[in-house]
């Protein structure tokens, strides 16, 4: 194997790597993924089913006893995060790639909606997403599979929400409500996040690249990490160099073309690594933007009871997480700041009560206010985009050096005072809508965090400004090509994952075209 | 609220379905932990496991506080539910709580004898909560109030409820956890709103 040539050699098998090498595997090129994490059995090696009491310490851990993979959401195994994920699968809108014509703020995108449609139909037909047709003009709707019906909290929330002229939508999953191929309907019991061990949720090995094995065209390595990516003399990847995970031996694959899927930082992180004469400061920075515009989503967070469910019996109403979704309105509304939110809420499930240590009281009536709240209780959490400004970076820390040795991927950010506008308007929308719902807030962090890691090596038709072409393609490497959520120049208020599919999409047509005309 | 019958028969045979379609590898007992009955191999309320960190007087003590803050009502309260030994297990690992549990049990006893002469276990259930519910009042106001003896009571008071909650009897029984079920469709809701 170390003499072969592969057509293309995928590093990562997330969501951006395993719906690549699928597409280009189905369209006869031959691929290599190499996966830093071990194989993953999804139907055996989670403890989806698990409950607390099971575990002398009463925290369920993520594999079963004996079984390599995640100890937490962002380490590694085949299918990436996508093993771990909510499956939230929104389109991005025409304002989302737009979004400075629209207010003036931020960077566009170098294609529009209409360019990418085609490769979300792609993507929803494949998969399976189930969701609502909303006709909504910010979000646009999909092939869907029919959703499953909103949860009595949901319909309370609707309610009060709808007094603010806010409006509140079935969540749109790549989740199977219906069985399609291999993969069962979805069965409710509420563990998605915890690795969904039927596969009726998506995840990239089960849906995508085992499948596409079938082919003969797709070869999967694991427990590679690649460390470095050497360039020729003429600007081209020349090879990928790994090192096994368990053995640390060194090896390297070849390939006409390479494509860096790592999930955002652990890709901005493997190209600042792959430093040469030709790239003193990583692979592909001559703009020297690598790293910069660093955009992830910020998030605030309320904890809450419905007053009219509390007291009520307890009810499985788990279902796969959250069911609705609050779309971005303030778009279209009076306001201060660029850009918008979304809320996404009553994600948690009920296998724990984490919020029962800080309630008031003791004795029998703190019991009683648990009980009581229990099937009440919700999260309640909105997502806003951020604008790229030069404090939001990510670097290498040379000082830290992971288990392996490597540099860990730093994140840096920074609000600027018009995310700050928009950060606390969000909040304010957050409680309004709850008071609107009758709710007891439990509480409130008003302080931002960040989810849903974002840009670092931003696509864009400038080559000063930019890292990537309007294909994920290094403008400075004709061979290199990076897709995940790094390649966005704005984010959106939007879950990323079902862009980061099309665009994966859309990428391998781009390099199976290329291959098919000889130009790599 | 929603409702629908989610009995054992109808989980077995979703079961099937799943099985037919994707070669599901376990049977629905092992896989669905309220199914199945019986003691668990951890459970803490099944056997009188050895202490990790506290001594007997220390453990009686500390069970005797979770007790009061998860009283037995119609279900079983702290001690019943083996709060006590989960809270012996954390705070083995934690030689901050150590500290903190250290203090707090002096403490309580001189406030015991000071009171009634006697130990804290020895003292009436109005005379134990008389010292407690002061705490919890204080640390209801400001939980971050860096008072030792209030510290002491919220560790105390975080651990029993995240011991009692994550139990089987406070998951299960108490709070009527329904999940972790195979449904064939997600229910309407039937309420009026």
């Amino acid at each position: 194997m170390a003499n072969k040539i592969y057509d293309v050699v995928v590093v990562g098998s997330g969501a951006g790597g395993g719906t690549l090498s699928a597409r280009l595997a189905g369209l006869g090129v031959d691929t290599l993924v190499l996966e830093g994490g071990p194989k993953i059995d999804t139907r055996t090696d989670f403890n989806t089913h698990a409950l607390p009491f099971e575990f002398p310490f009463r925290h369920i851990p993520i594999m079963k006893p004996g079984k390599p993979g995640y100890d937490g959401e962002r380490s590694r195994g085949l299918g990436g995060k996508t093993q771990l994920w909510n499956a939230v699968a929104l389109r991005f809108s025409q304002r989302d790639f737009k979004g400075r014509q629209h207010d003036g703020a931020g960077e566009d995108w170098p294609f529009d909606y209409a360019d990418i449609a085609p490769y979300y139909d792609r993507i929803e037909r494949e998969v399976g997403v189930c969701g609502n047709l909303d006709h909504l003009d910010d979000l646009p709707d999909g092939i869907f599979l029919p959703p499953p019906p909103l949860k009595c909290s949901d319909l309370l929330i609707q309610k009060g929400a709808s007094k603010l002229g806010v409006k509140v939508i079935h969540v749109r999953k790549a989740t199977l409500t219906k069985a399609r191929g291999n993969r069962p309907a979805c069965h409710y019991c509420g563990n998605c996040m915890s690795g969904c061990d039927v596969a009726a949720k998506y995840n990239s090995a089960d849906a995508h690249m085992l499948p596409a094995l079938k082919t003969g065209k797709l070869t999967l390595q694991n427990n590679s990490i690649v460390y470095d990516l050497p360039v020729s003399d003429e600007a081209r990847v020349k090879e990928v160099r790994y090192f096994d995970r368990e053995t640390r031996a060194q090896g390297v694959a070849k390939g006409r073309v390479v494509v860096v899927a790592c999930a955002c930082a652990q890709s901005v992180a493997l190209l600042l690594m792959s430093k040469s004469s030709r790239f003193p400061t990583g692979l592909g920075n001559s703009s020297g933007e690598l790293g910069k515009n660093f955009i992830p989503h910020i998030t605030g967070g309320f904890e809450l009871f419905l007053t009219e469910l509390i007291g009520k019996p307890s009810v499985d109403d788990e279902g796969f997480l959250d069911h609705a979704y609050i779309p971005s309105f303030m778009h279209t509304r009076k306001r201060d700041y660029p850009r918008s939110f979304g809320i996404q809420f009553n994600y948690q499930n009920h296998r724990a009560a984490g919020w029962a240590r800080s309630m008031k009281g003791m004795g029998k009536s703190y019991k009683e206010s648990i009980k009581d709240r229990y099937p009440a209780y919700l999260t309640f959490t909105g997502y806003h985009e951020m604008i790229p400004n030069r404090d939001s970076y990510i670097d290498l820390d040379t000082e830290n050096l992971d288990e392996y040795g490597l540099p860990r991927a730093r994140r840096h950010w920074k609000l600027a005072d018009e995310d700050w506008k928009l950060h606390n308007d969000m909040n304010r929308w957050c409680q309004a809508i709850l008071d609107a719902s009758n709710s007891e807030i439990h509480s409130a962090n008003p302080q931002p965090a960040t989810n849903h890691e974002i840009g670092g090596c931003r696509i864009g038709l400038d080559p000063k400004t930019s890292v990537l072409d309007a294909y994920c393609r290094s403008h400075d490497v004709p061979n290199l090509y990076v897709v995940d959520a790094s390649a966005f120049p704005s984010s959106s208020e939007k879950n990323p994952t079902l862009t980061i599919m099309a665009l994966a999409s859309r990428t391998a047509d781009h390099i199976a075209d290329r291959l098919r005309k000889r130009e790599v | 609220m929603a409702s629908y019958s989610s009995d054992r028969r109808s989980v077995l045979k979703i079961f099937g379905a799943i099985g037919a379609t994707c070669a599901y590898p376990f049977a629905s007992d092992e896989l669905y932990g309220q199914t199945t009955s019986g003691a668990h191999e951890h459970s803490p309320a099944s056997a009188k496991a050895p202490l990790h960190f506290f001594n007997e007087s220390d453990f009686a003590t500390i069970s005797r506080i979770a007790d009061l803050i998860i009283p037995e009502t119609g279900t079983p309260g702290a001690v019943g539910a083996g709060v006590p030994a989960y809270i012996d297990l954390v705070i083995a690992r934690n030689t901050d709580q150590q500290l903190v549990v250290a203090d707090g049990l002096r403490w309580l006893d001189s406030e015991a004898e000071r009171a009634a002469g006697k130990k804290f276990v020895g003292l009436t259930e109005e005379q134990q909560l008389s010292i407690l519910e002061p705490l919890c009042a204080a640390m209801d106001e400001n939980k971050n109030n860096p008072a030792r003896n209030i510290q002491f009571f919220s560790l105390i008071k975080s651990l029993t409820a995240d011991g009692y909650y994550t139990s089987q009897v406070g998951l299960m029984e108490e709070l009527g956890y329904k999940g972790n079920m195979a449904l064939a469709a997600y229910p309407e809701c039937v309420h009026e709103h």
